[in-house]
This record gives C-alpha cells, structure tokens and sequence, in this order.
C-alpha cells in the first residue's frame, strides 16, 4: 500500500528535512521546476512524500489524511487539542529548533515572572477598563500555559499572524506570545522573556498520525523504525 | 414526563418552574440563542474559548452559541436601561463543549439586579434555588448544600495585615485549592531570588522609594521602545509595583500567620454554627473581621427568615469560584455523594459594570441544571 509523508515545502526546514530523510535512506528529489509540489522518491518502495506548508502538515496529521510529517512540534501543539491521541513523535529532528516564549516591555522593570503578569493582569480592567490584552498566533498554547499551568484567569488573546513582537509598540497588546530563536528580534523590539516564560522548546519532529488509514499496518511500523534513534551502546 | 409540562421551551419542568418564577415575582426574559462571544470572553475569560460553541459571522465579528444565561439576561438589562431593582427568570437551552455528554442542555434560574439589601438578596437566592430544585422534586435531605464566602476570605486577609500584594495574590487563587496551596507555600517560602534579575539601579531607587526618579526612568524605557504613552500600563503604575515588589521581596509570611490562614481555610462546618466557630478563630488570634462577619450573621438571619434551615447548609470557608466578577456568596447543591451539581449560584457585584453599566449594580443569581435534575429523579422524557 502506499504511504505519505508530508514535509515543509519550502525554505531551509524543506532543506534540512530532506536531509534527515536522506539520512534514513529515503531520497526526495524536486521536480526540475522549483516551483514544483510534486517529488519523486527512491529508497523506500510505496513512499510518496509531498510538499504542504509546515502548518497544514499538522492539520492533515490531525485528521488522519496523510500518515506522516515533519513539521514543527509548536504547530503540533497549538493544531492539535489532545496530540497524545492522535498523533505520535517518531522522532525530533535536532533542526528547526524555537521556543514559543512569552514576552513584555522592557520597560515593565516590575515583571519577570509569571506570576508578576498575573498580579498585573488581575488589577488591569480597574486600571484600564479592558483586559490585558496578549498577542499571538498560539492560542492554544497561551490559554493553556496561562490559564492552567499558571492560574492566570484575566487577559484577553488578540489574534496576531504575523510581525507579532511590534504588536505593544503598535498600541494593539500589552504582551505576547511568540516563537523566538535567539531572541534577537524581541530585544530590537525592546521586549524580555519572562523568566518563567518558555511555553515550549520546539524543534521539527517526524510525527506518525494515529488516526489516519495506515497506522497499524507493518509499512509504517518499518518506516517508523527507520528513525528511531538506535539504542545506546 | 407528560407533554403539556414540556410546552414551551420543552426544558424539564418548565412549566412548574415558570409558575414558581412569576410567583417570586421574576418576570420570564427570553434571549437570543447567538450571542457575541466578547462579552462571555471579556468576563469569565480565556479558559472559556474552548468550551463554547464559537463561529464568525460575515462582518467578522465573534459570535457564540450562549454558554449561559446570566451574561446575556444582564446585557439586555443594560441595554434596555431598565430600572432598579428587578428579578430575571429563564428556562431555556444553553450550549458547552464537553468532552463526554451532549452539546446542549437546559437551565433554568433567577437574575436578581440592583437590590441594595445584599443580605435580603442572598437569602432569596438561596432559598429560590432550593424552591426550585423542590418544584422538581428535590428535598433538601436530598441534597449536599455547600456555601462559600470570598468575602470573609478578604477580610480574613486584611485583618492578619498580610502586605496588599499578597492579597491580591491568594484571593486570586481562592477556590482553586491547589493554586492557593502553591500560592500559600511560595509566600512561606519567601521571594528569595525575586530580584535577581533586576537592574541594580532599579532596585535600588525601589528601595529608596524614589518613585518620581523611577517613573522618570521607566518613562525614558517606555518612549526608547515607543510604546503607546496613553495606552496600557503607564511609567507611574510600574514605577509603584516595582516599589511595592521590592518592599516585599525579602519577606515571608510568617508560621503564626500561615497557621492561621490554614486553620480558617479549613472551617467546614453546619452554617449555623458557622459563624461561632469563624468567630472564635478570629477572637482567639486577636483578628476583628469588622462587618464581613456582621455581614454572614446578618444573611444568616435573612436565610432563615427566607425559611432556609441553616443545619442543612455546609459553611466551607475555602469553597469559592474563580471568576473574577464573583464578589461573595457563592453556593452549590448536590445530590448527595455526586459530584455534580444541581443548582450553583452567587453574587456578582462586579459583572454589570463590566458590561456596561454606568454605576455599580449589586447583582446575584443562580441556576439550575434541569437534564441532570431529570436525570437523577428519573423523572425525564
């Protein structure tokens, strides 16, 4: 039977998962026009790998239409309510590596934690009449970090897709939550990470779906296994 | 069930529940099933957004299929400014995504706006719930009764003289045991640590108090990252937290106090004892709670005026709900050794200011959950 495996489909994450796809022996190679979502594949017969976008890799693993992906756990985590059951890590990739942090003005010299944004948070609306107002694209993870890891219960989430850190200086939030590297673009925007504020430390996994039409079969167990990490020793 | 009792809304009870409602002088509201979800947002706040049934409409705004009675009941009041006091009733559908059990269930209850006798209208909020949950065959030996007070907690607070911070922090966590547990634990523990990453020169002038140094400052920070200057959090307010953090930042609650605090926590008791025993707590550790506890004796005789046994009724002095528009009572019944409750109620002072209103509206209200009332009785269709 055939397989699918779906992998970013542009940029140094398609770069790089090419490469740990070869590393497992599985040779992707573009169509000659770059433009191209098509590849062909050699080393592992039945294999078809495809070319979507690092955030719809998660959603088609949600619902079951492609049997594996490499895609950013954060998106993992912020598509998916329950990921223990519905999808499994095969293995994390050592690329693509972010943390989805949360993040205020460095002007705010009395918040280094958690739980100084959460006495702030509390007092906002008798100060300002609105909530405190969070920008970003993880809403998923926000809410849970925010609410169930640290009891924070008044803050309202506005929704950012893009050039999230320039959300306070443009009067549209009073902090955010967002992916960083090396932190280099919040500190041009003049914002600090909380000291315990790293929601997630992401990295690219393969993930298997669990509910997709393939997830018992002896194919996928063999593709699987083709990247665990051998055992030590 | 028979068919005319379903007539209506077809809720469970609904026509003995509407009859009992008029009787109490509630007038019937009906409300939109599709509701913006702001307001249910704004209020109960962002752990909401995955238990509503949310959609946008074509303009984009955010609409929900309504989680709830109480916010829209009390928008509508606002936005008809009606006059004060008034009593609401609904029996109707509302709508929760929940892991296992169907989308959408019935509720039926009582809005009570604007009665200045906040001892009266607890009473009668108490008591309507307990008609109500008789109407549908419901004793009260049938029932666990659990009643909390925040606002004894806060006095309770205040009257130890715990630094103003440290309130804020454990009356947030109130009703979430094991958040005030970590809360109650990080104080004892002590900020050791807390300012480690502070700019000397900060922690400094905070030390010293120089508040308009600090503010000037932070203002320069503020401008240097061109944040927003009449927007958010002003160089004033962070200077003032940063001094009030500093102050606090080597200090722990101390055992006598922590001791205290847990001894009250862990009053369980009849409510007509209720009072005593917080009383004695108080009296013996030298704390006067000033009229939070005039204020529980005071309901306490309006409860049984309104012919509610207070023997029937738990008192548990940690038992609260952690949204923020929550101000006092709150209180739930349950069929006894379920965990799941039948009626759940309580006072909101803070709720209609939020939604609008242009003074502050004292507001208390319950509700009742008819499927599972039906259920238990084994009296559904």
């Amino acid at each position: 039977m055939t397989l699918t495996l779906a992998i970013p489909s542009k940029g140094r994450l398609k770069d790089k998962a090419v490469a740990a796809l070869a590393g497992a022996g599985i040779h992707v190679a573009s169509a000659e026009d770059s433009r191209s979502y098509r590849t062909s594949v050699t080393g592992a017969p039945g294999l078809e790998v495809l070319l979507l976008s690092a955030s719809e890799i998660a959603r088609e693993l949600r619902d079951g239409a492609i049997d594996f992906g490499i895609t950013g756990e954060d998106l993992i985590r912020e598509t998916i309510a329950e990921p223990e059951q519905v999808v499994e890590t095969v293995a994390r990739l050592g690329f693509g590596h972010a943390d989805v942090v949360v993040a205020v003005p460095e002007a705010w010299v009395d918040v280094e934690t958690m739980e100084d944004l959460n006495d702030v948070a509390g007092g906002y609306r008798a100060r300002h009449g609105r909530r405190l107002r969070v920008a970003t694209k993880y809403w998923r993870l926000t809410q849970s970090f925010f609410t169930r890891r640290n009891g924070i219960q008044s803050y309202r989430i506005v929704e950012s897709l893009g050039a999230t850190e320039g959300t306070p200086a443009a009067g549209s939030a009073d902090v955010i939550v967002d992916i960083t590297s090396t932190g280099s673009t919040l500190t041009a925007n003049h914002l600090k990470i909380l000291t315990d504020g790293v929601i997630l430390r992401s990295e690219a996994c393969l993930v298997r779906s669990l509910v997709g039409q393939a997830p018992g079969t002896a194919e996928a167990d063999e593709l699987a296994a083709r990247f665990r990490q051998p055992p030590p020793g | 069930m028979s068919a005319e009792t379903r007539a209506g809304t077809g809720a469970p009870y609904d026509a003995e529940l509407g009859a009992l409602f008029a009787a109490r002088g509630a007038a019937r509201v009906d409300v939109p099933i599709i509701q913006p979800a702001d307001p249910y947002l704004d209020t109960a706040g962002e752990a909401l957004r995955r238990r509503i049934f949310l959609t946008r409409g074509e303009a984009g705004e955010t609409l929900c299929l309504r989680p709830d009675f109480t916010i829209p009941v009390c928008r509508d009041h606002v936005g008809q400014g009606a006059t004060l006091p008034r009593r609401y009733s609904y029996v109707g559908l509302v709508f929760r995504q929940r892991p296992t059990g169907p989308g959408e269930f019935y509720q039926a209850g009582i809005e009570d706006l604007g009665e200045e006798n906040a001892a009266t209208a607890d009473a009668r909020a108490l008591a309507d719930a307990l008609a109500g949950l008789e109407t549908c065959g419901l004793d009260a030996d049938d029932l666990d009764l659990v009643l909390g007070d925040q606002g004894l907690f806060e006095a309770f607070l205040r009257a130890l003289g715990l630094p103003e911070g440290w309130q804020r922090r454990l009356v947030r966590t109130f009703g979430h045991d094991d958040q005030l547990e970590a809360a109650l634990a990080a104080l004892a523990r002590g900020g050791s640590g807390a300012l480690d990453t502070l700019d000397p020169e900060f922690a400094e002038l905070a030390r010293l108090g120089e508040r308009g140094a600090l503010t000037f400052k932070i203002r320069e920070r503020m401008e240097a990252a061109g944040l927003p200057p009449h927007s958010g959090r002003s160089p004033g307010e962070v200077a003032a937290r940063l001094i009030e953090k500093v102050a606090i930042a080597e200090a722990r609650l101390s055992e006598d106090s922590l001791q205290l605090l847990r001894r009250f926590l862990a009053i369980d008791a009849r409510l007509s004892e209720a009072g005593a025993v917080i009383g004695d707590l108080a009296g013996a550790a030298g704390l006067d709670l000033g009229r939070a506890l005039t204020f529980f004796e005071t309901r306490n005789l309006a409860l049984r005026a309104a012919g509610v046994e207070l023997a029937t009724v738990r008192y548990r002095a940690a038992f609260g709900r952690p949204i923020d528009y929550y101000t006092g009572l709150v209180f739930e019944a349950r069929r006894k050794g379920s965990d799941e409750p039948l009626a759940g109620g309580g006072r909101y002072d803070r709720l209609l200011s939020i939604l609008g209103a242009e003074r502050p509206v004292p507001a208390v209200g319950f509700s009742l959950w008819l499927d599972r009332i039906a259920s238990r009785t084994g009296d559904a269709a």
